[in-house]
């Protein structure tokens, strides 16, 4: 009986890692999305966003993600809702790439992530520099879109992994 | 075609529209709600800046706690770097200091002259406010360089003020709430700063570019390449927001200057290990706070009136010299009159003198003629008598005594 409690609790601590995951890395100081290097820098929200959006719709919940979005804006300085909306249009193409997608595989995910990033990336850039004038390095953005294309292979076997050894298989 | 257009259409409005398990909105309804708050931030509503204090306030404090972990192993980790290092940086900062002293009498000559000169031109400033904050997040994003500092209006924390670490730039407040602040970093790459360069006094704008460096926009290459030493780059206090001379980085002489390429400033602080920073705001002093030159003021004053005294008493004297010097010229004229006067009198009194004497002669001989018809026979001379001949002194005697003797 004790065990199956324990098991329970344990199913339920592995069942909020991902949203514990999304909110520690908006709230979080140590950002990937700015490490301080040139070269390197990639998006992890997107990443687990996307990834559990497509694998496992319920896990996140778009409230949470519009949440953290909220979040992360206050924390970067970013104009309120700006990335809520990035967040959620992910979702949304998440969504899409769920209901069209009959046999699951890595390459077609990871080529939808890369067409989605590049979009989501384009209206920020556009909304941040044309309507809120902010100031971007284009520099940056590409590395940034090209690492977190590049690490999401990586990221999605990680968490394909941890789902598969901690909570069940997924969708 | 047609089949293909419908599975796009049913797959995008299923995404949208769809609530999943234990979804209290659809996507789409939430898209909207993030576009609202989007168009009401942008147009400052009010509703939207309350609800964005609250969650400053709320994920800031959260921000701070989750960070702690993190923050526990970086300091660890720079700790015991710092351990390591710390033989070779002590001999370095012996050398150091010898070096430093031997500078810092000179140094403060520089300043106080520094101060006097700028007293001169009125551009004295001095901190009018200060608070000390403690860094409460540094997360660094792509966008905005900022960090976020524990005080906030209730601590008279105002936009636009300065903050430093010690007395290096650190950037300026852009974001106040009522229990913290945002801080734009001098490395963001839209914090615009109006620089001196010295030696040369060249005038640039500076804008953020990474960690530890800025770029210099809008300056001459020509003059850089002409200073052959290390350039330490300020503030010039031009547009205002920062005071003239606080300093910033510097640019190396040999690496970052050559013609068609970025300026590269090197920050002096690495501002990814702000711990605590010091927000001020700075003022023209009303009056002098150095005794030494507010006495030598009090002198120069006290001369500048005894000299006006002087000057007053010098007119008042040429002025009296003036009138004095009419009235001299006036007096002589008088006095030349009254000398030909005199002159003119005296000689009129002599004449009547002269007169009266000859009238008085005249009066004695008519007497004389008088008294010698009825006295003459008895005094003069005769045959018979030994009296006086007549026309003697004792004749004439004789008979003015009525012939007597």
């Amino acid at each position: 009986m004790n065990k199956i409690h324990q098991n329970n609790i344990q199913q339920i601590i592995y069942k909020y890692i991902p949203i514990i995951l999304l909110f520690t890395s908006v709230l979080n100081e140590f950002d990937f999305n700015n490490l301080g290097l040139v070269y390197f820098s990639f998006n992890f929200s997107y990443i687990l966003i996307f990834y559990y959006s497509v694998k496992k719709s319920q896990s996140l919940g778009y409230i949470n993600i519009f949440i953290a979005g909220l979040f992360n804006d206050v924390v970067i300085g970013t104009p309120i809702g700006l990335s809520s909306l990035m967040y959620l249009m992910i979702c949304c193409a998440a969504a899409y790439l769920r209901n069209i997608t009959l046999r699951p595989s890595l390459i077609k995910d990871s080529i939808f992530f890369l067409i989605t990033i590049l979009i989501i990336n384009s209206l920020l850039f556009i909304g941040l520099n044309f309507i809120f004038d902010y100031e971007l390095n284009y520099f940056d953005q590409i590395i940034n879109i090209t690492h977190t294309f590049i690490l999401y292979f990586l990221f999605s076997n990680l968490f394909d992994f941890f789902e598969n050894t901690f909570t069940g298989r997924t969708n | 075609m047609e089949t293909n257009r419908d599975d796009f259409i049913i797959a995008i409005r299923s995404a949208l529209l769809k609530k999943g398990t234990q979804q209290r909105f659809s996507l789409l309804s939430l898209i909207f709600f993030s576009i609202i708050f989007l168009i009401l931030g942008g147009l400052n509503f009010k509703v939207i800046n309350y609800i964005k204090i609250g969650i400053n306030e709320i994920v800031y404090r959260s921000s701070f706690i989750i960070s702690g972990p993190e923050n526990f192993v970086k300091n660890n980790y720079l700790i015991v770097n710092e351990h390591f290092d710390l033989y070779e940086e002590n001999k370095k900062n012996i050398d150091e200091v010898n070096y430093l002293r031997g500078k810092d009498l000179t140094q403060k000559i520089i300043i106080l002259e520094n101060i006097k000169y700028k007293k001169l031109i009125d551009d004295y400033f001095i901190e009018d406010k200060e608070t000390v904050a403690k860094v409460l997040i540094d997360k660094q994003s792509p966008f905005l360089r900022s960090i976020i500092i524990n005080k906030g209006s209730k601590n008279n924390v105002e936009l636009g003020m300065v903050v430093l670490d010690e007395e290096y730039l650190v950037g300026k407040i852009v974001e106040v709430n009522f229990y913290t602040s945002r801080v734009l970093l001098i490395s963001d790459i839209n914090s615009k700063i109006p620089v001196s360069l010295q030696p040369g006094d060249i005038q640039a704008i500076m804008s953020g570019k990474d960690k530890r460096k800025g770029i210099l926009q809008y300056v001459k290459d020509k003059n850089l390449t002409e200073i052959n030493e290390k350039i330490q780059v300020l503030t010039s206090g031009a547009g205002g927001i920062f005071k003239s001379g606080i300093p910033i980085g510097t640019i190396n002489a040999d690496e970052d200057i050559s013609i068609n390429e970025d300026k590269v400033v090197n920050f002096h602080k690495d501002f990814s290990q702000l711990k605590y920073v010091k927000v001020v705001s700075f003022s023209k002093e009303k009056s002098f706070l150095d005794l030494s030159s507010k006495n030598e003021v009090q002198k120069i004053k006290d001369e500048i009136k005894e000299t006006n005294q002087q000057q007053e008493t010098v007119k008042i004297l040429l002025e009296q010299k003036k009138i004095a010097d009419e009235i001299r010229v006036k007096i002589q004229q008088e006095n030349n009159f009254l000398r030909e006067e005199r002159v003119r009198l005296k000689n009129e009194i002599l004449a009547k003198k002269k007169i009266i004497q000859q009238d008085k002669n005249q009066e004695e001989e008519v007497k004389f003629l008088k008294m010698n018809l009825y006295y003459g026979h008895k005094c003069r001379k005769t045959r018979f008598n030994s009296r006086y001949k007549v026309g003697t002194a004792e004749y004439r005697e004789c008979v003015l005594n009525k012939g007597l003797n």
